[in-house]
């Protein structure tokens, strides 16, 4: 867990110091959170995805698995992020 | 799964820090809705659509796809993970696994053996991904996905013989340099049967069209499944592994599957191409003068053989047998073309391919959760004046 948390902080530098692209996302509560999950993926990988509840808690669940470091408390934010503007009404 | 080691951490991250085609990302909000952002094109690689930019994955507009050879600009990239160019002077490779004599092969090694060249359409297993309905998960690619190359390589085959596979031995893995960008993500591996890997046409390559194979495609060393979805063909080999079973792992077990046809609780992984066709010309929305128009395009069947393309220029509601021209190679896509004497209105054209197998395009495909087997039937509106 240490392990991984301190590779994420690693490659968080990494982003901030060799930035060289931008993409928009909504400015809405809790966007700020995609920069967990462009530690490790560019954000088109997340906002070409559109899931129901269940679609993105599997796969934020999945990302987490893997190392995202998204604590429980963030999840429920990007959850609510993410369904408020990637959502499939017809997803699982 | 590899063990993890201090050491392949910190080259992880010195890869993230310094490879050149893992562009960070800043992200800057945006006012109003969820737009589709438009990263920057990649050089060499502009008339591609970027589908993400890390891990790069990059389609062709269908209508860039007209020639029987697609052009490196227009050749797609599909990475699962990105990797950091490789040496071909420092490359090797190791044989392992259920073989009597484990090997470890440079460039130089290969190049001893029998070579062979041959034409291979590769497709991405997700190739139109983004016509199911509901979404489905992954990059959502259209019709772009896909393309041939003439390989040149040796036969997995002459390479196994090298190693001495045991009679155990009953699949063949491929392991990259790519690497996932944490420790806990799943390495990308994939195993294909011992027939596939013994079959003739089944080979490592180390040339694209007559040069090294350029590293956004797999060089120095990649390995070509002729016939299989593309995610078989690894690229960037550093480990080929001789096994009991399939690999056990996330890109057999989960990715690359779909339901079974007679079980759908159950899913198998991904072995051979769908049957399929793609209209090139003419391009949707087209706007054509009334008169001779040629409707041309591709079409391929993976493990089949191509037995024909119908053709209808009403909606589906009348077909006619198109006629197959061009090059015919065993893994390769196949031109057709229709002579289509236009009348002014609007016309909906359809390509329908059929093959060996008994295999027919669909007019449409069940929603899998990963978004797999897209071949429905390709339509395209145009307006004639």
């Amino acid at each position: 867990m240490w392990r991984s948390l301190a590779l994420a902080a690693a490659l968080g530098t990494a982003v901030a110091a060799h930035a060289q692209q931008e993409v928009e996302v909504p400015k809405t509560p809790g966007w700020e959170l995609i920069m967990r999950c462009v530690i490790c993926h560019s954000v088109e990988i997340a906002v070409q995805q559109r899931f129901g509840p269940q679609g993105w808690s599997e796969t934020l669940d999945r990302m987490i698995k893997y190392g995202a470091p998204i604590p429980p408390e963030d999840k429920a934010q990007l959850m609510a992020y993410l369904l408020r503007h990637y959502r499939d009404p017809a997803g699982r | 799964m590899p063990h993890e080691t201090e050491a392949a951490l910190s080259r992880r991250g010195f890869l993230i820090a310094t490879g050149s085609t893992l562009a960070a990302t800043a992200l800057r909000p945006a006012a109003g809705d969820a737009q589709t952002p438009a990263p920057p094109p990649v050089p060499g690689k502009e008339k591609l659509i970027v589908r993400s930019s890390r891990p790069l994955n990059l389609e062709a507009r269908v209508t860039d796809l007209t020639t029987y050879h697609t052009p490196e600009s227009a050749f797609f990239v599909r990475n699962n993970y990105d990797a950091a160019p490789v040496d071909p002077a420092q490359w090797s490779m190791r044989i392992e696994g259920e073989v009597d004599n484990p090997v470890v092969l440079r460039l130089d090694d290969l190049r001893k053996l029998p070579a062979l060249t041959q034409d291979v359409t590769l497709e991405c297993a997700g190739n139109g991904r983004a016509f199911h309905q509901p979404r489905a998960s992954g990059i959502q690619w259209e019709h772009g996905a896909v393309g041939t190359q003439r390989f040149t390589g040796v036969r997995l085959a002459d390479v196994l013989a090298l190693a001495k596979l045991r009679p155990a031995a009953r699949h063949v893995a491929f392991d990259g340099v790519d690497k996932p960008p944490t420790p806990q993500a799943p390495d990308f591996i994939r195993s294909v049967p011992l027939w596939k890997a013994l079959a003739p046409h089944t080979m490592l390559a180390f040339e694209m069209a007559g040069r090294p194979i350029p590293h956004l495609h797999g060089g120095p060393v990649r390995a070509i499944v002729p016939g299989f979805v593309g995610s078989a063909s690894i690229k960037w080999l550093e480990r080929v592994m001789a096994l009991t079973e399939e690999f056990n792992g996330f890109y057999m077990k989960s990715n690359y599957t779909a339901p079974r046809a007679d079980n759908d609780k159950e899913v198998y992984s991904l072995q051979s191409l769908e049957v399929k066709s793609v209209i090139v010309n003419p391009a949707e929305g087209a706007r054509l003068a009334a008169g001779k128009v040629t409707a041309w395009g591709w079409a391929w069947a993976g493990e089949g053989e191509l037995t024909g393309v119908d053709v209808s220029t009403d909606g589906g509601k009348t077909w006619t047998t198109a006629t197959l021209v061009g090059p015919s190679d065993r893994y390769a896509w196949r031109q057709w073309e229709h002579a289509w004497d236009a009348a002014a209105g609007s016309h909906t054209l359809m390509a329908r391919a059929t093959d060996s197998l008994g295999r027919m395009q669909p007019a449409s495909r069940a929603f899998n959760r990963l978004g797999y087997r897209w071949n429905v039937i390709h339509a395209v509106k145009v307006d004639v004046a």
